[in-house]
């Protein structure tokens, strides 16, 4: 039977080498222990000695000397007299190593090695406690600013709804700690009032404060036509929602923004922007829930009838009631309508939504006396409207003329609408 | 022996070196194949030697072998197909493939394993000599070993413990004249090492190793000395390797061809068969037949082993320990009990002098081994008394040479008895760390479990009283890294007796270290016998705040500070592993879960330490609980000073365990 002769490992983790040469002749009588043929492995060149008895046969294809071969590459074979070289193509180069799983295995182990060991550094260990790796005071600087909470005080703040963010810590270097918020709920241990939701209300009325350069403009409007529009929607037959004033307003306000388009502008970041002509403007309407205030937004306003609108504000303002409302439902106004007539509130002071330039305040819609032209005396719906803008964009004169202007489309209502 | 039987055992010999020389000639094609996955150190040359000692053993007696362990395996009884399947890798092999070419372990037949270390089976032979002297069983243990190995320190020591207690033990040198590539003429002053034994009072030979008869003759007469209680026999058989050190590797830059060739003409196979043919024991034609029988044995046992499965990777974490442990001999008890008239205040020595009393009394393979420990009781009374009851051989005094009987008493482990290893302080265990890491602790991994390893390495450790630094050091977190050993460090009296006992009937080696200062502390200690589980941390006390981690006898300093911050509105938790090895992860992860903060407090220095593991785990498993980062206090990265002054300041004081427990409140 015919004895291949295949490349052997020299060395434990040679895995080819060169083959140098034969020292057998073709058809040569080969002895064990006759060398066979010289290999060149990771250390050194060797000659190999035969273990088997025949006659060397080298295939047609066999590596050629020079060649690089692989461990187990098949070289030729020792046959007894006579007999043919069998039948394999000397190019399966390697043996069963190929098959074996151990080298496998051996490169998973190592992929799942544990990476979290970090060395310390034996010259920095000193009879000081270390601390768990938060840099030292002095190079603090940006770290400082950043609140930083202990993993447990996290964990303790989501149970009890607390945002840790807010909060100042106790700890080393402000780090909150886990009493810092259990410090912030109550001493009973019931919820804290000043929920999440109210602290980034606190801060956008903050921030508009801080940024803005705010002035409040009040005057009165006859709101005549409004109460009577709204009056005819709900007298209809044709079953319909009945728009509030804020939807209607909203309505006008639009088209009298096409007209004083810097008071639509928004901020993004230093830069100013006024929107275009083609711009569809979105006015945001605030609304009063549990949680506190949120302001939906209502797009395209100017592309939607009074009714449209009615629905539209309908939905957004039930989602901000039931806690729905997405962030991207809160975003993209370029100006805000908020209304405190039901509380019989007249007048006062609303404070922008920044990025936006102005907020309008409606106040309660009264019925009072009016003095017309030729000092008669007539009874009218009235309604008070403060206007807050920011100064920063925009001077008092140019304000009062956007304010007279939706005071004029307020009393004009039906015309504005239908125009 | 009529000459009939003469005849056959002549023939048994010529056959299992034919099977030698077969097998290995398959396995070298095999590694030229890349069937043989590792190293492959054949005995070609070599075949008289271990056939002509083995055919005096039964399947009782202990054969220990080194890295050419081939020949040694298949003489002693091993089929082929099992050493070709574990140089293959397979799940059928001898070491059911944990092993390999130097981890061969079939101990049903006696073959106590091959080592990848030159040396230590020269002294497991020693422990299996011990074995049989201790439980007087009449067997006879073997070590094989090169020129290279002889002038290794095992060998001196080795020798001189089988000569000093006179162990039933043959020490086979197989002087092939070279340790891989270095000539034992160069190696060595003395050129023999037959005439060695002299040198430690025993019995030394010089024989021709390719001469089987004479081999067979002088092991047999050996064999018989040990049997009788004569003790032990050094045989040097000078011979030669005609492949190289090992398959793939050069040959010819340490030795000519023309060597190699006039060796392989005094082959020791044709020698034999020239010699049955010319004394009548054997034809040429029934030796013939013989050749061919083997040679299809071989080829069938190739055929076999290629063919077999490859083990699963889901076991690779297999038989690191015992699998079926032995069940305790008295009541688990964890906890601490409170004093009553069931508990006395004793010292932490007579807490572990009651343990190892108690279960001498019980279990007759338990010995100890150490330096004073005899007649003089042990350097710090741990033996007191003992030697009286149960004398020399159970309580063993031995010559200075720590790698020596650790070595011992894991060939003793091997052959069933039960070693203890007192070494007073556990620096000096450093001499014989190989041993313990290489040997003892991967024993039951290597043969698959199916050895046992119930040694018990005892030794103080700590820092105090000027000890410096040869008679301080703590070691627990090296031996930590290493997979197969139980590592426990108590921190008082009850601690100490019931872990000690477990010990004493665990069946992996446990290093069990007793801080030296802690030593005549009296602690609570019950009346009734009972073990403490490994693995199960203390709650040494339960408190609010903060979690502090520690050993020995920073448990005891943190214990002092405790009341003071408890003053000043800081509750502590002290957590007490007990064990380093088996580590109770989630006792600590509790407290952690409760307190926020951790601080581990550990006297070594803390480079890659225990500490450094315990926070680890605590950062990986109980993240969301802390309150603050995770503190360490250590000693001194530095050895240990002698001066008070010097001394005080590398070892966490109880000041400084609570001005850090301050410090880590303030995070
Ligand atoms: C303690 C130790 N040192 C070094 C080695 C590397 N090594 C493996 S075999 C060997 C030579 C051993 O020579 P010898 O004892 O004469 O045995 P031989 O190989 O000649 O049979 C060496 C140095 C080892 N395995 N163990
Ligand atoms: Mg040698």
């Amino acid at each position: 039977m015919a004895v291949e002769i295949r490349v052997p490992r020299l060395g434990w983790s040679m895995e080819e080498g060169t083959f140098l040469g034969w020292l057998k002749q073709e058809g040569e009588a080969v002895k064990s222990g006759d060398v066979l043929y010289e290999l060149e492995g990771e250390k050194a060149t060797q000659e190999i000695e035969s273990l088997d008895v025949g006659v060397l046969r080298i295939p047609a294809n066999a590596p050629v000397p020079g060649s690089v071969v692989a461990v187990g590459a098949l070289l030729g074979y020792l046959v007894s007299d006579g007999e043919a070289i069998p039948d394999t193509s000397p190019t399966r180069e390697r043996g069963e190593a190929d098959t074996n799983p151990t080298r496998e295995r051996g490169r998973a182990l190592h992929e799942t090695t544990n990476p979290e060991s970090r060395a310390s550094n034996p010259e920095s260990v000193t009879l000081n406690p270390e601390r768990g790796g938060a840099p030292a005071l002095a190079d603090a600087s940006g770290y400082m600013d950043r609140v930083i909470a202990s993993p447990r005080a996290r964990r303790v703040a989501t149970e009890l709804g607390v945002d840790w963010t807010r909060l100042k810590g106790s700890g080393r270097n402000g780090r909150v700690r886990e009493r810092d918020v259990r410090a912030a709920t109550a001493t009973d241990g019931t919820r804290s009032t000043f929920s999440p939701r109210r602290r980034v209300i606190a801060d956008r009325m903050l921030a508009s404060q801080r940024q803005t350069a705010s002035v409040t403009l009040t005057t009165r409007a006859d709101a005549t036509q409004l109460v009577r529009l709204r009056e005819q929607f709900k007298a209809s037959k044709t079953p319909t929602i009945v728009p509030s004033y804020a939807d209607i307003i909203a309505k006008l306000a639009v088209t009298v923004l096409r007209q004083y388009p810097h008071m639509a502008s928004r901020w993004d970041g230093d830069r100013l922007i006024e929107p275009t002509m083609t711009d569809d403007l979105a006015i945001g309407i605030a609304v009063d829930t549990d949680g506190g205030l949120l302001v939906p937004v209502i797009p395209q306003v100017s592309r939607l009838s009074v009714r449209q609108v009615a629905e539209r504000s309908r939905e957004l303002i039930e989602k901000a009631r039931a806690g729905k409302l997405s962030t991207a439902e809160m975003q993209g106004g370029v100006f805000t309508i908020t209304n405190l007539g039901a509380y019989g509130i007249d007048a006062f002071t609303p404070i922008i939504n920044v990025p936006e330039t102005a907020i309008l305040g409606l106040g309660a819609i009264r019925r009072e006396p009016v003095v017309i032209e030729r000092d008669q005396i007539v009874i009218r719906d009235l309604i008070t409207l403060s206007l807050t803008f920011d100064h920063r964009v925009t001077d008092g004169a140019p304000a009062a003329r956007f304010l007279q202007t939706i005071r004029a489309a307020i009393e004009d209502a039906a015309v504005w609408l239908l125009n | 022996m009529t000459n009939n039987t003469n005849s056959q055992t002549k023939l048994a010999l010529y056959r299992r070196m034919q099977i030698i020389r077969l097998t290995e000639e398959e396995l070298a094609r095999c590694h030229q194949r890349g069937l043989v996955l590792g190293a492959c150190h054949t005995y070609v040359g070599e075949e008289a030697i271990a056939p002509s000692v083995c055919a005096h053993l039964g399947p009782d007696d202990p054969v220990f072998s080194t890295h050419r362990g081939h020949g040694h395996a298949l003489a002693k009884g091993a089929h082929p197909r099992e050493l070709m399947a574990e140089l293959f890798g397979r799940e059928t092999g001898l070491s059911r493939g944990r092993g390999g070419s130097m981890h061969l372990f079939s101990p049903e037949i006696g073959m106590m394993g091959t080592s990848g270390i030159v040396g230590p089976c020269i002294l497991q032979a020693c422990g299996g000599g011990y074995s049989s002297k201790l439980m007087q069983t009449g067997r006879v243990a073997v070590a094989f070993f090169g020129d290279g190995a002889s002038n290794n320190g095992a060998f001196h020591e080795g020798l001189n413990m089988a000569a000093i207690w006179k162990l039933p033990v043959l020490f086979i040198c197989e002087n092939n004249q070279f340790a891989t590539e270095i000539p034992f003429a160069y190696a060595s002053g003395n050129p023999s090492v037959g005439n060695r034994g002299s040198a430690y009072g025993i019995p030394g030979f010089e024989l021709d190793g390719n001469d089987a008869l004479t081999i067979h003759r002088v092991a047999g007469e050996a064999v018989a000395r040990a049997r009788a209680g004569d003790g032990p026999t050094l045989i040097e058989c000078k011979t030669y390797r005609t492949r190289a050190h090992a398959e793939g590797m050069g040959d010819f830059g340490y030795r000519t061809r023309e060597d190699v060739d006039a060796w392989k003409l005094r082959c020791p196979i044709a020698r034999l068969r020239q010699q049955l043919i010319a004394d009548g024991s054997a034809t040429e034609v029934e030796l013939d037949a013989i050749d061919a029988e083997v040679k299809s044995l071989v080829e069938e046992s190739r055929r076999f082993a290629e063919g077999s499965a490859w083990p699963s990777a889901n076991d690779a974490t297999r038989h690191v320990y015992c699998e079926q442990p032995s069940p305790p001999r008295s009541p688990i008890r964890n906890v601490i009990p409170a004093p009553s008239s069931e508990t006395r205040e004793i010292t932490y020595t007579q807490a572990t002098h009651e343990a190892l009393s108690e279960e001498m009394a019980k279990n007759p393979r338990i010995f100890v081994m150490g330096e004073g420990i005899g007649v003089r009781g042990g350097n710090f009374k741990t033996t007191a008394g003992l030697f009286d009851i149960y004398g020399p051989v159970r309580l063993c005094d031995t010559p200075i040479c720590e790698r020596g009987f650790v070595g011992l008493a894991c060939g003793a482990a091997m052959t069933g008895t039960r070693p203890v290893i007192d070494f007073m302080f556990a620096d000096f265990v450093m001499d014989s760390v190989g041993e313990i890491v290489n040997q003892i602790a991967k024993m039951q991994y290597m043969s698959s479990g199916r050895l046992k390893m119930p040694v018990l390495l005892r030794g103080c450790i700590g820092i105090g009283h000027s000890a410096a630094t040869h008679h301080s050091g703590s070691y627990y977190a090296m031996y930590g890294q290493v997979p197969g050993l139980r590592v426990v460090v108590p921190s008082n009296p009850f601690d100490a007796k019931g872990l000690l006992k477990r010990a004493l009937n665990c069946d992996d080696p446990v290093l069990f270290l007793e801080h030296r200062e802690l030593l005549t502390v009296k602690g609570t200690v019950p009346t009734e016998e009972y073990e403490i589980e490994f693995g199960k941390a203390s709650v040494v006390r339960t408190g609010r705040d903060v979690t502090v981690v520690a050993l020995a006898r920073m448990v005891q300093q943190t214990l002092s500070v405790c009341e003071e911050l408890e003053r000043d509105g800081i509750s502590v938790e002290v957590v007490d592993p007990r064990t380093v090895l088996p580590l109770d992860v989630e006792t600590i992860l509790k407290s952690v879960a409760k307190t926020g903060r951790l601080l581990i407090v550990d006297e070594p220095p803390a480079s890659c330490g225990f500490a450094g593991e315990i926070a680890a785990q605590v950062a990986a498993h109980g993240f969301n609980d802390l309150d603050a980062p995770i503190y360490r206090l250590n000693g001194a990265f530095a050895p240990t000073p002698y001066s008070p002054p010097l001394e005080g300041a590398v070892v966490p004081s109880p000041q400084a365990i609570a001005k850090t427990i301050r410090e880590l409140m303030e995070e």
